[in-house]
């Protein structure tokens, strides 16, 4: 069946608040809720909109009943709490908005370091605490996986292994994981809000500390305490509202039926190839038109995937598209000289926010306020969020008018 | 063999009426598949519908063990909990079994100085007993 495309919600709705609570390695104090408010608060001021204006709710791991409650939003007429970040809370927003279930939304999602994560966060009891009910929680959603651990293909693991089967297949070294790495802390640089800024040469790249071979302590994204939050609603309620709106093209999200780590049969069956194929058959802008790039790289290799699906180049060519396009006196990746990816420094050195971080920065920067790493006239942005298996997303933004 | 028992078997790992025979099947250094009624494709993991005709009659049956390794690491972290040598380089796998292309099983290999493993080295299915965790699929090199 070829991809449908049907796009009604077009252009009709729009991204007008941005809110956050800082990134951070060393933060103590916060919960996961408290940074979800720090970042919904902002949003909401940013938008203009007060607890009244919000009737629907969606965020990640922080139950919306706990947001409602906290911020004193009296009534909503929607509300979710989808599993995958941050594409399924978007869509289901855009969704909602669109179809009338609900017309101003707040989006959240926060990420909190856990006890296994970072050394500090493990010696801190509270954190250990939080962890009550979450081992296992993937496996509790059925997804097959009885058991994790060392022995196990699961999340991180087999992201590496996945990352050993590219290089190997497509004989690349680890110097092309590098360069999504580099690329990240060069743009991370002029990011205030990233936790890593100090610059990354190739030499350190190679003898960063190996944790699962190929993939070493660069190439895997950096636990933070953090949250994002997104106020969405209406195009035209957008153009009455305080900040200029980023209306969102097209979105989708995509998945096979292999949708778990060891079983994906090749990389040709990932969601990501999904996710393109939708995006352009309901776009009507084309790759041509992008000017900023934000391509998921909480694991390296995974950007090397979505150059290759989004159609930059081919199976397989993604290492060599991403040292073609890298410009050296730069230290970054420039696609034809002009398109840089991943301003904000990604999850490699901005800070793990599951792609959350990706799609405020190309909000950002569609408004016009990157400052320091302002883009000069970008208007439209590709953003695509996720990796492999259950949670490959996409999303075309562009400037109004 | 009661529920209870075959749970009280496997501390830690999910086993769910969807998987019990995989795992009751591991009690007797068994390794069961799935495999269809109606159409003889092999599945895993254990679920209760044929993905390729929907049949939701499937006979857990024994492979062969014998595969190729199709996805490879070797984990130098972890947590103290996972029971492995960290420091050694643990190597982990996905083997394609020879009964059908996609069939796999996770693991990691035995007795192997992970320098060496490669990507498509044949193996073969071992079933180890864990202490405290019950026994469970792991490989080692054919040769
Ligand atoms: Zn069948």
């Amino acid at each position: 069946m070829s991809p449908s495309r049907r796009n009604p919600a077009r252009d009709q709705v729009a991204i007008v608040g941005l809110g956050r609570s800082p990134y951070g390695r060393d933060r103590v104090g916060c919960t996961p809720g408290s940074l979800v408010l720090d970042a919904a608060i902002a949003a909401a001021r940013d938008a203009g909109v007060a607890a009244t204006d919000i009737d629907g709710l969606c965020g990640s791991t922080v139950a919306t009943a706990y947001v409602q409650a906290a911020l004193g939003i009296g009534r909503v007429s929607w509300f979710a709490n989808p599993a995958s970040v941050i594409g399924n809370q978007i869509v289901a927003a855009v969704a909602a908005v669109h179809s009338g279930m609900c017309e101003t939304a707040l989006v959240y999602h926060n990420a909190y370091r856990m006890p296994f994560a970072s050394r500090s966060a493990g010696r801190d009891p509270m954190r250990r605490r939080a962890m009550l009910g979450l081992a296992e929680t993937r496996s509790a959603w059925g997804t097959g996986h009885a058991e994790s651990g060392a022995n196990s293909m699961f999340g991180a693991n087999a992201y590496a292994a996945w990352a050993g089967r590219y290089l190997h297949d497509y004989g690349y070294g680890r110097d092309t994981l590098g360069l999504v790495a580099i690329n990240s802390r060069t743009n991370a640089g002029r990011n205030d809000n990233a936790v890593y800024r100090e610059p990354l040469t190739m030499q350190d790249y190679l003898a960063g500390r190996m944790v699962r071979d190929p993939l070493s302590v660069y190439d895997m994204d950096i636990p933070v305490d953090a949250a994002d939050a997104f106020i969405i609603t209406t195009t035209e309620r957008a153009r009455d509202l305080a900040r200029p709106p980023v209306l969102i093209h097209a979105s989708s999200l995509g998945s096979t039926d292999y949708g778990i780590e060891e079983q994906l049969l090749d990389l040709d069956h990932a969601g990501q190839v999904v996710v393109a194929e939708r995006l352009w058959a309901k776009s009507e802008l084309e790759l041509a038109d992008v000017d900023v790039f934000y391509p998921y790289e909480g694991f390296s290799n995974i950007a090397l995937s979505w150059f290759e699906n989004v159609g930059y180049c081919g199976r397989g060519e993604g290492g060599a598209f991403v040292r073609q396009h890298w410009v050296e006196r730069e230290q970054r990746i420039l696609i034809d000289g002009r398109i840089p990816v991943n301003t904000h420094g990604g999850s490699l050195s901005e800070g793990g926010t599951q792609g959350a971080g990706h799609l405020y920065e190309a909000c950002l920067q569609l408004r016009g306020e990157a400052g320091v790493r302002q883009v000069p006239g970008a208007s439209v942005a590709l953003v695509t969020p996720g990796g492999y298996y259950f949670n490959s997303q996409g999303f075309l933004l562009r400037r109004d008018g | 063999m009661t529920q209870d028992e075959l749970l009280d078997a496997f501390p830690g790992v999910r086993v769910d009426q969807d998987n019990a025979a995989y795992y009751g099947g591991l009690l007797e250094d068994r390794v069961l598949v799935n495999r269809c009624d109606d159409c003889a494709s092999w599945h895993h993991p254990p679920r209760s519908a044929c993905a390729r005709c929907w049949s939701r009659s499937l006979t857990p049956t024994a492979v062969a063990g014998t595969g190729t390794i199709v996805l490879l690491t070797v984990l130098h972290q972890g947590s103290r909990k996972e029971g492995a040598d960290f420091s050694a380089g643990h190597p982990l796998v996905a083997v394609e079994l020879d009964e059908q292309p996609g069939l796999r099983l996770g693991g990691t290999v035995l007795g192997a100085d992970p320098a060496t493993l490669q990507l498509g080295e044949r193996v073969r299915v071992v079933v180890r007993r864990l202490e405290g965790r019950g026994p469970r699929v792991d490989f080692e090199r054919m040769s």
